[in-house]
């Protein structure tokens, strides 16, 4: 072993601790802890830490029955958690023999923008921020060029002379451009015709939002404000369960109703009776009978392919 | 100065800068942004799926005071009532009948009570085919001149229906005429409309109190 350098304290390996090498390293050991933890603390400051189970929870298609059960009840309780009310979370599937039509008697609407908020207080939007899954358009009359709508309105009285009003919502398309676009097939057409969203899955990427021709699509920027005093508890895991920050949301013909045969809450609640729903594969159906014998005009955008399940008709 | 020297002064000064900033960090000087203004709840009654009138029939169902249709408090059995018309036919509503609003059809024509009520015995109604109606299946009376409206609300295109669209599942509750329009006067009635979507991009009316959760 070489002799120690005596003028060279920190290149000695059994040289003491000296003054300046203990002030040097508690400065530098110092300042490390405190970048740490201060670049820990929005850790700290996260309010719901995702759970373990949540985040290794599988894809819903490849979930077994015991699996979705389990996944169920969990939701329930992190959502009597977080608000406070014991929901009821299913799965409810596609019935068989079913294919769901929407049809909008343009000739009735009076734009009064009931169905946006039946709709968000059903599917358990966020209210502030808002999302709105239809947007009302009022639209002049002697023209469909959708650039000449305007969702803004704000009249004492509605309907106006000289407009009619266009609800515009998801159109549940048999060619969905958005499942096309979703990396994580997070998204997906089921066999009653809704295009859901598997909100676990979902990455938050937005490809579908710019995918969507009709601006059907909702991103939640932030972690949803739901009052608890409005909370819908009758809840379908595709459906209307409380969303989480960063993934996408739409319309879905409320599953959680359309799925156990009631109507969605956007056409029980218009006062003039301009939305129809219904069942396209039974020919008895009031929606059969609409697209038979009115004047069905058309789906919107029908020259970009996407077919949309969607109709919007006169009978005036 | 000699680079030997400088090295632990550069150190120093750039401990002294962590130290400060992790300080500021923790200390929280910048603050978070101010919350966003809360987006005020919608009224209830904007998410209330009744239907805009209650019917007669509503009324029996609920068993509520029929008081208002009794007829006979005040007119006499046996004796239509007569009507009175200004100079340009229209009808002179008596006073004990003011809230009704006669505006049935274009053009003020259909201005004879005795069109749709029966004048031999005002509790029920009588269609042109000479059938008697009690005032609960006033749709049938609707429907003996609407008669493709009523087709259309039979089959479910007109009107308003609630509950199940799979009535394996549980009832369709179809509404009647009278629910959505008034008989004297049908025209669908105009409303303010409920409020529309808040833009993103404010109009500066940030509010920020201390108690409405940070919003990071």
């Amino acid at each position: 072993m070489p002799a120690p350098a005596p003028h060279d304290p920190l290149t000695a390996p059994d040289a003491g601790v000296t003054r300046r090498s203990f002030l040097r390293t508690s400065a530098v050991l110092a300042t490390g802890l405190a970048a740490v933890a201060a670049s820990l603390k929005p850790l700290f400051e996260m309010e719901d830490i995702t759970s373990a189970q949540q985040f290794m929870q599988k894809y819903y298609k490849e979930l077994t029955p015991e699996d979705m059960a389990k996944v169920l009840q969990r939701i329930e309780g992190e959502v009597e958690k977080e608000y406070g009310v014991r929901p009821h979370v299913r799965d409810l599937r596609p019935m068989d023999g079913v294919e769901f039509v929407y049809a909008l008697n343009l000739s009735r609407c009076i734009g009064c923008r009931k169905c946006v908020h039946a709709c968000v207080a059903e599917n358990n939007q966020s209210r502030s921020p808002e999302i709105q899954y239809i947007r009302v358009l009022k639209m002049p009359h002697g023209t469909f060029d959708l650039e000449k709508g305007d969702h803004n309105y704000a009249s004492e009285q509605v309907p106006e002379k000289g407009f009619f009003y266009m609800p515009v919502q998801c159109q549940q398309c048999h060619n969905p451009p958005c499942v096309k676009v979703c990396p994580v097939n997070a998204t997906w057409q089921e066999t009653d015709g809704i295009t859901v969203i598997d909100y676990n899955w979902c990455i938050g990427c937005r490809y579908c939002e710019a995918a969507c021709p009709y601006w059907a699509r909702r991103f939640n920027f932030t972690k949803p404000s739901i009052p608890a005093e409005r909370l819908n508890p009758n809840m379908s895991y595709l459906g209307n369960r409380p969303r989480s920050q960063g993934v996408m949301e739409k319309c879905h013909f409320c599953v959680q109703r359309t799925r156990a045969g009631r109507y969605p809450a956007c056409l029980e609640v218009c006062p003039t009776g301009s939305r129809k729903f219904g069942n396209i594969l039974d020919p008895n159906s009031e929606i059969s009978q609409i697209l038979r014998t009115k004047r069905v005009f058309m789906q919107l955008k029908e020259d970009i392919g996407t077919n949309p399940r969607f109709f919007y008709y006169f009978d005036v | 100065m000699h680079p030997q020297n400088r090295t632990p002064m550069v150190l120093t000064g750039l401990a002294v800068v962590f130290i400060g900033l992790a300080a500021a960090f923790l200390s929280d000087s910048w603050g978070y942004p101010a919350p966003r203004a809360k987006i005020p709840l919608v009224d209830k009654a904007i998410l209330d799926p009744t239907t805009v009138r209650r019917t007669y029939a509503d009324l029996i169902r609920a068993k509520e005071d029929l008081s208002d249709f009794d007829c006979y408090a005040c007119h006499e059995k046996g004796q239509p009532p007569p009507l009175r018309y200004d100079e340009n036919h229209k009808l002179l509503i008596p006073e004990e009948h003011v809230n009704i609003v006669m505006g049935h059809g274009s053009h003020g024509r259909n201005n004879n009570c005795f069109n749709c009520h029966n004048e031999t015995n005002l509790t029920t109604l009588q269609p042109r085919d000479g059938r008697e109606l009690k005032l609960e299946n006033s749709t049938e009376l609707c429907g003996s001149c609407h008669g493709p409206t009523y087709r259309d609300w039979d089959s479910g295109a007109h009107g308003r229906s609630n509950g199940y669209w799979n009535t394996k599942l549980g009832p369709a509750v179809k509404k009647d005429c009278v629910n959505c329009h008034n008989p004297h006067s049908p025209r669908f009635p105009g409303r303010k409309p409920a409020p529309g979507p808040h833009t993103l991009h404010g109009t500066g009316e940030v509010t920020h109190t201390p108690e409405s959760p940070s919003t990071h």
